[in-house]
């Protein structure tokens, strides 16, 4: 077993060509993702009974069963329904592309939901009944007060769960489409040489957690940097 | 229901892999949390920086990754291993089982490496100082005091783990492991209905998920027993 150094080499800017669709998918489903986490921890926490319950049901089944099973569900499962073929949204899910974002989106809206959430509950009770004595109306408090902190209290939790939705980018490959991923796996079926192709994407992927993690490393120093500066 | 007449028994099959699989890899990720802990909480240097690099490694890289790199690398290691002593060998093929289920446990593994870490430092000095006054050795301070004390803080962050677990064994039908997602394709080989099928295989690890989190939720109360009264 030798490692075939110039197959590194020929392999890399094979990969990275599909970077470009590793990101898209990736920052894509991170936007659409994070507005329907909005909107699930707005319809948990509205007090409404008939709100809340179809948001805790979502999440309790988008977070119970495996990314994969989603992604078949959507790419595979769903022209089947003719209900769906003769939707205006079909030329989204007829495209592999589209189910990916569709599927990535829905998993990680579940997720950072709960992230949201965890934070909402995670701020001081009395800088609310401030507000309040302040005279804050209740979305005045949510807008000015809660959310600032809440994300704040979030963004750890976030940035991973940002990190997970790079890596479940990769499933995507699954269904056909060529991302960082797909491309690897293409070159080894021509190329029967995983050690050399894996290990190398391997590291590609890490470059990228890598750079996910420091940019909100910094964004989270900038958002405490009140906190920083009292000690 | 008429779609899945005649699959029922392929399903269950299926379900029961992904028992077999996931018990396999918790007894696995939980070794490998334990000896990463422990290497990370050691003073040696070099058991540092290799625990250090496998949570780096194994955290920042997509799962299938990793198991398309043990399944296919660890064939050819194994041929490469065989035709040593036997040049005739033009292939040997290493079980998918045991390739996802090592994968699997080595990816959850470096999770648990983290939450094993938490919960050991966050284990009461004073419990530990108790232990050495009463003249327990260093074998018997970690199995009658560390662990039961670490184990109660471990427990909800590895309940998470067991989650993350169960759904990554999905993953292993790539690699052609007879488990329920790829029941569900042969199935769909058939009946050509894939969305009633692999509603089916979420249905199965919704209640697997089911059920861990209910697990979980008895053994936190089990492992908070004392603090009951105290309330």
């Amino acid at each position: 077993m030798i490692f075939d150094l110039e197959l590194i080499l020929d392999s890399i800017p094979q990969m990275l060509m599909g970077l470009g669709l590793t990101l898209q998918l990736l920052f894509l489903s991170l936007a659409l993702g994070t507005a329907l986490a909005i909107i699930l921890l707005l319809m948990r926490i509205s007090g409404r009974w008939v709100l809340a319950a179809p948001a805790m049901a979502y999440i309790y089944i988008f977070r119970g069963t495996p990314i994969l099973v989603q992604i078949f569900i959507i790419y595979y499962g769903l022209p089947q329904l003719e209900l769906v073929r003769e939707s205006i949204l079909w030329p989204i899910l007829r495209e592999p592309f589209g189910c990916a974002i569709v599927a990535l989106s829905l998993n990680t809206g579940a997720y950072v939901s709960e992230i949201f959430r965890g934070g909402v509950l995670g701020v001081d009770r009395g800088l609310k009944e401030a507000a309040s004595a302040l005279g804050l109306s209740a979305r005045q408090r949510f807008i000015y007060i809660t959310a600032p902190i809440a994300i704040r209290l979030s963004l750890p939790a976030y940035s991973n769960d940002v990190v997970s939705l790079m890596k479940s980018t990769a499933l995507a490959s699954t269904i056909t489409l060529l991302d960082m991923t797909g491309i690897a796996r293409t070159i080894v079926a021509e190329t029967y040489a995983p050690y050399e192709v894996f290990l190398s994407l391997m590291v590609i992927y890490l470059v990228l957690t890598w750079m996910i993690q420091r940019s909100f490393g910094w964004i989270e120093k900038r958002m405490s940097r009140h906190v920083r500066s009292e000690i | 229901m008429e779609v899945l007449t005649g699959w029922w028994d392929d399903f269950f099959w299926g379900s029961l892999v992904v028992v077999k699989l996931f018990f396999v890899a918790l007894i696995l990720t939980v070794l490998f949390g334990l000896i990463g802990s422990a290497a990370k909480l050691s003073k040696n240097r070099v058991a540092n920086a290799i625990a250090n690099g496998y949570t780096i490694v194994f955290r920042g890289t997509p799962e299938i990754l990793v198991l398309l790199l043990f399944y296919f690398g660890s064939a050819i290691a194994l041929t490469a291993l065989a035709q040593v002593f036997d040049p005739d060998v033009k292939f040997v093929d290493f079980p998918p089982f045991w390739a996802g289920s090592l994968a699997i446990a080595l990816i959850i593994g470096s999770y648990a490496t983290e939450t094993f870490r938490g919960a050991f430092l966050g284990v009461d000095s004073g419990q530990i100082e108790a232990a050495r006054a009463l003249g327990l050795s260093n074998l018997q301070t970690f199995i009658y005091v560390r662990i039961p004390a670490m184990w109660r803080l471990a427990l909800p962050p590895f309940g998470n783990h067991m989650l993350s677990l169960i759904k990554d064994t999905a993953l292993v039908a790539i690699i052609g492991l007879e488990e329920t997602l790829f029941v569900a394709e042969q199935a769909i080989g058939y009946t050509a209905k894939p969305f009633t099928l692999y509603l089916v295989v979420g249905a199965i690890y919704l209640g697997f998920s089911t059920i861990i989190t209910l697990t979980v939720m008895l053994c936190e109360k089990y492992a908070n027993r004392h603090l009951e009264i105290a309330k």
